[in-house]
Parts: C-alpha cells; sequence; structure tokens
C-alpha cells in the first residue's frame, strides 16, 4: 500500500515536479527579488580565511566528488540569470567602445572645490582618504607607492571596466591628480592611530600621510577616486556557501557559474588577489525591491601588481602555500626551478610583473585556494572564456587607455599582455567543449556561431547532428532516424504546441564533447529553450 | 454478506487510491508551475528561516586579533611600556624585560626609549636610547645612546688563531658607555654618513659559568691583554654605509658596503688605546625572478695599538658564532684581527619560507698582513628562514664544523648589518 502511495503521490502531483523545462524557460532574468528585513553588516578575518581555505575544505567541493556537481544558478540555456550577481553584457549586447570605457560610469568624478576628508588609514598596506566633496559624494582615494607609479592605481580603474564589461558589479573608480591643498580635515574626524587607537585627524595628519605618495613635478598627487556604493553595507561574501540572513542566496557560491567562471577572468587579468576581502555586499534598493547586491571591488593588486610594489613572481602560479612544490623545492634543494621562475619582465615599474608567455591558464592560480574557482567545470570555463574571446584588439587598448598610465610603454606592454593571454584562454578551454553559441533558428534550420574559429581553435569540420523527440515530462528521447543535419524535422514542425525536440550535435563519431540544444514548438515558432554541453572525460581538473 | 464484502474490499482499496490522486491533484495546483515561482517559492522557504550570519569563535578571535591590533599592542605595551625580547649578545640566552618607548615626543621628532632585560643564565643589559629625526625630507638625525652590560659568562678561548677548544674559559663583562651620534642619510637613503662619540668603562671579572674555569685562572695579562686592569675609554668615530640592497631585513638583490672606523684612548692607564676598523661588505646576486640568490659577504676588522700599547682582549674582533662561523661556539676566535667570508645559496621554498645552504670560512690573526686565504676555519650548513613581505622575522640555522655543530635560534637575517653607534666592548654590541 505505501508504494502504492508512494507511486501515485508521484504520478498525479509529480508530474510537472520531473518536468525539465517549464513554460517560462528560459529565464533570463532572476525573478523579482525578496524583499530583505535585516542583513547585518559582518566582516571577516583574513587570516582564517587563508588557513581555511588552504587547509581546510570549505564548502562543496567538487574534487572530493565522483560526479562533480554542475553549475547551480544558471537558466536552460546555461547561462546565469541576470539579478544580484551579475547581469549579460558584452558578449550578449556587444558594448561600443564609449560603454566599454564608460564601464560602471565615468560622469560622477570627484567635483572641483575642496575635498573634506572624513576619515584616514594611515596603515596597510597603501594609505588613504575617505573624502566628501562638494555635491556630498564620498569618495575612497588610494595612493601609488613612490617606487612605482601607476601601478595600484591604473588597475584599479582599467580592471574595472573589464570586470563590468564581463557583466560584474563593480564601484566608480575614477583617476584624478590633485595638489595636497585641496585635502581639507572636517571637523571631528578621527583618526586611528598603527594601535587603533583614537585621535582627533589634523592637517599635519595629512601631510604625513602624503609623505610616502609619488608627486607629479608640479606637485600633484595621482590617487584613484572609488565612488562609496550604495545602499547600506553588509560585508563581504565568501566563495562558498550562502548568506543565512539572505533570502534569495538560495545557490551555494561555490556552485554559482558566475563565480566559478571568474576564474578565468581573474586568471586573464592577472587578479590574483580575489578573495573574500575584495568584495562587498550592499543592501540595495532599486526597482522596488530591497536585497543583497554582490561587488567586486579593490582590483589594485591585478595585472603584475601588489600594491605596494611589484607582484611576487610566484603569483598566479602557485598558492601562497602549496603542499606538492614547497616539498619539490625541499627535497631538491631548489634545484628543481618552476617555470614560473623564469618568466621574463620588461623593466616597467608601473606595471610590475605581468607577462603571457609563462601565463598557463589552465593552471593559473589566485593568493590561496577558492572553492568556487577550484570548482568550475569545462561547461563554466566556456561561459567565461566567450565572454574573454568577446573582446576585441581595439577594445581591449580602449579600455587599458583609461588606466592612465604615464609612462607609453606601460600601456603597451599591458596591452600585449591581454591580446595574448586572451587568446591562450581561448586556445586552452575552448577545445573542451564545442565551441559554439547564439544558437538559433533561422529559415527552419538551428544556426550557430563557431566561436573558436577565429582564433584558430573551431570545432571540427564533420560536425554532424542528430534529432530526437523529447518527452519532457519523463526525459525520455525518441530518435527521429530520418532526421540529420540542423534543420528541423517535420516531426518537430507538425507536432503540437508544447512539443520538444533535441538536436545533439557532435564531431565525428566522438560522442564527446557534445551540445544538445532543446528546442520547443510554440504556438507561432519553435524556441530553442535549453543548451546542455558535455565534455570528455576525464577533464584536467582545475588547481586544487 | 458477499456484497458486505466485496463493499469492505472496495472501501480499503479503492477508497485510499482516489484520496491519494485528489491529494496529488491539489498538489499539482499547488505547485510551481514556472521557473521562477519555483525559485520564489525556494527563497520564501528559505526566508522563514534567517538568521545573523556570523562568523565562527575562531574565525571572530582572528579577526579581533588583527582588527584590535593585538600583536601592535602587545609590541607598543602600554601607554609606551611594552616587553622587550632579544637583543643581547649570543650565549646568554634568551632575554626579556620591560621596555619603555615614547614616539611622540616633540611632535613625532623626537623619540625615547629605555629598556632592561636579563636572560635566564643572568645576563642583562640596561639602555637608553634618544633619536632625533628629521621631518620629511631632511636627511640629518641624531642619536644619544647610554647602555650597561652585565654578561656573566662570556667564552674566552685564548687569543690568537690557534686558540684550543679545550681552552674555553668564562669572563665576566661589565661595562657602561654613553655615544652621541649624528648623521645624514643622502641618495634615498642610499648612503649614511655619521659621526660619534663616546665614553666607555669596562670592568672584567670572573665567570659565573661554573662548568668551565675563570679566564683569569687559565689566562694572563700576556695571553689575555687586559684581563687585569680595564681602564675607561673615550671613543670618536665615523661610519658610511652604502646600501642598495631592496629590503634591508631580507636582502635579495643589491649591495651593502658599510665601513666603521673608531679610536679608543685609554684615559687612565695609556696602555690599551687604540684604532679599529670594520668593514661589512655584501653582494646579494638574484637569478629565477630573485626566487634564488646568491649572498656573499665579507667582513673583516681591524684593530691596532701603538707602540708599547696592547688592545684588550674583551675590545677584540670576534669569530663564532650565529652570524659569521656558525659551526664554532660564540667567541670562539679572538685577536687583533679577523677576515671572514661567507656563501649563502638561498632559495624559496614557498611564498613564506626560504632555506639556504651556507659555507663559513675566516680567521683570526695578530697582524693584519697575517689574514689571508690560507688556514681558514670553515663551517657550513644549512637554515631555513621565516619571512614576512620579505623580512626575515625567523631564521633557524644549523652549522656543522670539525669542532661539532650549533644550533642558531635568531630572529633576524645572517647578514643584518650592525652599526656601531655605541663605545661598548666588541663582545657585547
Amino acid at each position: 500500500m505505501r508504494r502504492k502511495c508512494i507511486f501515485w503521490l508521484l504520478f498525479s502531483g509529480g508530474i510537472l515536479l520531473g518536468q525539465r523545462f517549464r513554460m517560462d524557460d528560459p529565464l533570463l532574468r532572476e525573478p523579482a527579488p525578496i524583499n530583505v528585513a535585516k542583513v547585518y553588516p559582518r566582516k571577516f578575518s583574513d587570516y582564517y580565511d587563508f588557513f581555511y581555505s588552504t587547509f581546510g575544505k570549505p564548502g562543496d567541493q567538487n574534487r572530493l566528488k565522483s560526479s562533480p556537481v554542475r553549475a547551480m544558478g544558471t537558466n536552460t540555456l546555461g547561462e546565469p540569470m541576470a539579478g544580484a550577481w551579475w547581469e549579460p553584457r558584452h558578449y550578449y549586447y556587444r558594448m561600443s567602445i564609449e560603454d566599454l570605457v564608460r564601464g560602471p560610469g565615468n560622469s560622477k568624478p570627484p567635483s572641483d572645490g575642496p575635498w573634506l576628508v572624513v576619515a584616514a588609514k594611515n596603515e596597510g598596506i597603501t594609505p588613504g582618504f575617505t573624502i566628501e566633496d562638494v555635491n556630498k559624494r564620498r569618495y575612497f582615494l588610494k595612493f601609488d607607492p613612490a617606487s612605482n607609479p601607476d601601478i595600484a592605481t591604473a588597475p584599479d580603474v582599467l580592471v574595472s571596466k573589464f570586470f563590468y564589461a564581463l557583466g560584474y558589479y563593480v564601484p566608480e573608480n575614477y583617476i584624478v591628480e590633485f595638489l595636497p591643498d585641496r585635502l581639507e580635515v572636517r571637523k571631528g574626524t578621527k583618526l586611528r592611530d598603527r594601535l587603533g587607537k583614537e585621535r582627533p585627524m589634523t592637517r599635519r595628519d595629512i601631510t604625513e600621510i602624503l609623505l610616502g605618495v609619488p608627486k607629479r613635478k608640479d606637485g600633484r598627487i595621482r590617487a584613484v577616486a572609488s565612488l562609496l556604493l550604495p545602499g547600506s553595507y553588509a560585508g563581504p561574501f565568501r566563495f562558498w556557501g550562502t548568506r543565512k540572513d539572505d533570502p534569495n542566496d538560495i545557490v551555494p557560491h561555490e556552485h554559482r557559474r558566475d563565480l566559478r567562471g571568474l576564474s578565468l577572468a581573474c586568471a586573464w587579468l592577472g587578479h590574483d588577489d580575489s578573495r573574500s576581502i575584495n568584495t562587498i555586499d550592499f543592501v540595495v534598493e532599486e526597482n522596488g525591491s530591497r536585497f543583497v547586491k554582490h561587488f567586486l571591488i579593490d582590483f589594485g593588486s591585478a595585472l603584475g601588481s601588489a600594491t605596494d610594489k611589484a607582484n611576487s613572481p610566484r603569483s598566479g602560479f602557485e598558492y601562497l602555500f602549496e603542499w606538492k612544490p614547497a616539498i619539490v623545492q625541499f627535497a631538491t634543494l631548489g634545484l628543481h626551478v618552476p617555470e614560473w621562475a623564469k618568466a621574463r619582465y620588461p623593466a616597467i615599474a608601473s606595471i610590475g610583473r605581468f607577462e603571457f608567455e609563462k601565463f598557463d591558464p589552465l593552471l593559473w592560480r589566485s593568493e590561496y585556494p577558492n572553492t568556487a574557482f577550484s570548482n568550475r567545470l569545462p561547461d563554466d570555463e566556456f561561459w567565461m572564456a566567450k565572454q574573454i574571446a568577446a573582446f576585441n584588439d581595439d577594445e581591449i587598448q580602449a579600455i587599458v587607455r583609461t588606466g592612465q598610465y604615464s609612462d607609453p610603454a606601460a600601456e603597451r606592454w599591458l596591452v600585449k599582455c591581454l591580446i595574448q593571454r586572451r587568446n591562450k584562454i581561448v586556445k586552452a578551454f575552448f577545445p573542451r567543449v564545442l565551441p559554439l553559441d547564439r544558437f538559433q533558428v533561422k529559415s527552419g534550420t538551428v544556426v550557430f556561431e563557431d566561436l573558436g574559429k577565429p582564433f584558430g581553435v573551431g570545432a571540427p569540420p564533420d560536425l554532424a547532428g542528430s534529432w530526437s523527440l523529447f518527452d519532457n515530462e519523463r526525459g525520455r528521447r525518441r530518435g527521429i532516424p530520418t532526421s540529420a543535419g540542423f534543420q528541423i524535422p517535420v516531426e518537430l514542425k507538425d507536432s503540437p504546441s508544447g512539443t520538444y525536440a533535441v538536436l545533439d550535435i557532435s564531431a565525428g563519431s566522438a560522442p564527446d564533447p557534445r551540445i544538445s540544444v532543446f528546442l520547443r514548438k510554440d504556438p507561432k515558432s519553435i524556441e530553442i529553450v535549453g543548451i546542455d554541453r558535455t565534455w570528455k572525460q576525464p577533464i584536467v581538473p582545475p588547481a586544487p | 454478506m458477499v456484497g458486505y464484502n466485496q463493499g469492505a474490499v472496495l472501501a480499503v482499496k479503492v477508497i485510499p487510491v482516489l484520496v491519494i490522486f485528489v491529494v496529488g491533484q491539489v498538489l499539482l495546483f499547488a505547485q510551481e508551475t514556472t521557473r521562477a515561482e519555483e525559485i520564489q517559492a525556494e527563497r520564501r522557504k528559505r526566508a522563514e528561516s534567517l538568521e545573523p550570519d556570523e562568523v565562527s569563535r575562531l574565525e571572530k578571535v582572528l579577526r579581533d586579533f588583527k582588527d584590535k591590533k593585538i600583536l601592535e599592542r602587545i609590541t607598543a605595551g602600554f601607554n609606551g611600556l611594552r616587553v622587550k625580547a632579544g637583543g643581547l649578545a649570543t650565549g646568554g640566552g634568551f632575554a626579556l624585560g620591560p621596555e619603555y618607548l615614547r614616539e611622540d615626543l616633540a611632535g613625532g621628532r623626537v623619540s625615547a626609549r629605555g629598556a632592561y632585560q636579563m636572560t635566564f643564565r643572568g645576563w642583562s643589559k640596561a639602555d637608553l636610547q634618544v633619536d632625533f629625526h628629521g621631518k620629511g625630507a631632511n636627511p640629518l638625525w641624531g642619536q644619544i645612546y647610554s647602555v650597561r652590560h652585565d654578561y656573566t659568562s662570556l667564552n674566552y678561548y685564548g687569543s690568537g688563531p690557534d686558540s684550543a677548544k679545550s681552552g674555553r674559559s668564562n669572563y665576566r663583562l661589565e661595562d657602561f658607555a654613553t655615544d652621541a651620534t649624528i648623521g645624514g642619510s643622502l641618495w634615498n637613503r642610499k648612503l649614511i654618513l655619521a659621526a660619534s662619540a663616546g665614553f666607555l668603562r669596562v670592568n672584567v671579572g670572573p665567570g659565573k659559568d661554573a662548568r668551565f674555569a675563570s679566564s683569569e685562572m687559565l689566562y694572563d695579562e700576556r695571553s689575555a691583554p687586559g684581563i687585569s686592569n680595564q681602564p675607561s675609554f673615550f671613543r670618536g668615530g665615523a661610519f658610511v654605509e652604502f646600501d642598495t640592497t631592496d629590503v634591508r631585513t631580507g636582502p635579495r638583490s643589491g649591495t651593502y658596503i658599510g665601513a666603521n672606523y673608531s679610536h679608543y684612548a685609554d684615559r687612565d692607564l695609556g696602555a690599551y688605546s687604540f684604532d679599529r676598523l670594520d668593514l661589512d661588505l655584501q653582494q646579494y646576486i638574484p637569478f629565477f625572478n630573485k626566487r634564488r640568490v646568491i649572498a656573499l659577504r665579507n667582513r673583516t676588522s681591524a684593530a691596532w695599538a701603538g707602540t708599547r700599547r696592547t688592545v684588550p682582549f674583551y675590545m677584540q674582533p670576534v669569530l663564532g658564532g650565529s652570524d659569521h662561523l656558525r659551526g664554532f661556539r660564540p667567541y670562539r676566535f679572538y685577536d687583533n684581527n679577523a677576515m671572514t667570508w661567507n656563501i649563502e645559496y638561498r632559495w624559496e621554498v614557498f611564498a613564506g619560507m626560504d632555506m639556504a645552504l651556507f659555507y663559513d670560512a675566516g680567521h683570526v690573526a695578530p697582524k693584519f698582513r697575517s689574514l689571508s686565504f690560507r688556514n681558514l676555519e670553515t663551517s657550513w650548513g644549512f637554515g631555513f628562514r621565516g619571512n614576512a613581505r620579505n623580512s626575515v622575522f625567523l631564521r633557524f640555522d644549523i652549522g656543522f664544523s670539525h669542532e661539532g655543530f650549533q644550533l642558531w635560534f635568531k630572529f633576524n637575517d645572517a647578514f643584518f648589518p650592525r652599526r656601531v653607534i655605541s663605545s661598548s666592548a666588541q663582545v657585547a654590541q
């Protein structure tokens, strides 16, 4: 009897539970978020994050599973939905050069007139101020080290534009140059000394903080002014788990495609400091909803920079601590020289250590393990690689120019590196899957773009398609033996509305890599409702 | 009867099925029919169990440790009063004691500190220091430094390169020195020039380490000049320092050249006036992006006295210890002249730790011209160096020589140069 109960429950009530596609699939945008009531600002420990990520097992880790978890939080096309984490931009709706240069915004730099210092940081890696301009807008001012002009300010601006074009939320960052006397201490501003003791801030503190900051010949100081994000501060996010106080945060971060794919963007831009400390959540009110929005911040240590100096050559190649390389170095007395140690860098002080010859996108690493990055699978990689491939050389150059490097050689080198690194990323990740995308139904045929072709890593020429009718309730396929190629078969054309079919595309006789394109007969048209990519097993796993 | 049974069977078998079907249909209509509704349902479910997202207790401790600057407060102390560890001469054991530091005097232009430290072996040091800083780009600085040492069991094996290991004795050195230094930093602080003058009083007494004979029992005035009488000295001197190393506290590239000259004038006996010159040359040859470094150092010290004058043994250059001949005991060799060569091959094991293989060679000699590459005492070994932001904060070296092996646990780089800013006895510096 019990067995029957279960059967009937599943049969009668569960018919739709088994549906692969819902009527509103594919969902391009997340449904309007549920309003959040109270979100508690939180602060993490860098040390804990490092030690737990290096020696612990945070989150749900694919490397520990026999069958890895595929990305969640995507629609049936395999794309993240526009929402609080990400939204489709350059790859999806081609941005003009002007849009790319504008990024998150370029119309609100600090205004003319005095800048009131309302807070200051005289410790840490680099000093900085929080200022308020005459329009009452607040900015964080950050500086370069005397030894390496532009090394932190330029990446902070230009990398934010890249991340913006890739769909992430970032602050508006501006390069500013000003004379020190423009800064005025607002009455009542406090300063914490190196022991954390608070005292009133004085003009002299500004002078002393600016002592270690490089100055132009005319006495002007270059800085990056980062516009304070709107909303209320809620602390950083982690790259695993979810926020317990956010009702809309339902996908574990380590399984978010937008965070898994972020690893490739960080590899491209040399943003090895991509950890919780450089993220931030804000409670914002948009379109009548009050929700937690997730931002990436602080890019001053990207592109070969360590903010206050050139980055270590190890950066991007090994974690701060990694058992295997450490044991090898210990056991071989350093006679085994890792390839990254042989990298050559031009002597450009404002760039630091950024290159492309030794860069290996498959093995790139952040400062320490990042669960979302380590969980990535070939479809996550393809998702970001295609976005990176969407930047052409001119667009890269235009964005790099927003860094306003004082040394033209720095700009040239950076453009060259980013182009070469982009190409390497494409060549490394596209062949893991079939690099076909932008599927459409045109004139009764499924058409698509081979994204790899311009890079010389296009799909094999012997692409073939095979069709099946697809039972959306049971997930079963019934082959259509008479149909081959990409033309939609009559079995689907002549079927009633709500019928599904699937086109499997593969090369030659190899079953993988393969793309399954799901189509639905609607009353007036046939729509593509799902895309599923598979790949050859085993894959070379990403960094542990 | 039969009809009743059939009805019962019908009731038992069919009605539950119908009930289940109806419930199923209710669920069917109750469930979400769109993706958006499915997502919203999940969010609503989650909204019922929200809670503050707090960090774990361990993370909170670590976070507060950094945010509340616990380490800085411990090292800075309370209102300037703090604990000072280390800083005494090698061989006395771990030193600990209170220190008072003020860096905010005269608007930050003057800093002052005073400390008293003692080791578990009874060695002690008390010092007072006042520094005058030029503000901003002002390259001038000054210092007044006064120190008293009481080292109760310094090693002495006799003077000269042939002193025997079996000749180990110990003596007590008490000294008091006060010096004033004025200097200037040029060329982006790469070049430092300074001059100093000071006063020194010394007392040598019986050593307190009962395992070994006291030095005066084994050595007389001839083999240990100055062991009977210790005068007071006036000292005048100058030093120059040229430093292009990338990180002073853990260099991977660059050159360091330091030269110190001092003239000590015996104020009481007239027999122990002497001159002394110390040279410290360092070269760091990086390769493989500074992940491998060959570090070379030569230290040469020469002390000379006029006719019928001698250099007291406690002011002689010494060899053996944690930063030159590392396979020998501290202060293993004394004489008027000393020279050491060190070569280290350093490599990065991981971001926070380097390892090193080292080879030390050197010797002492009564005359400067006797210093050569022949008859060198040698030691070799390996070490581990913990570093943070390229600065070495911890060092563990193991040195081997024909006299055995030595373990060194230090809080600085092996080649960290020491400026002579005090008239103190050589061994105490």
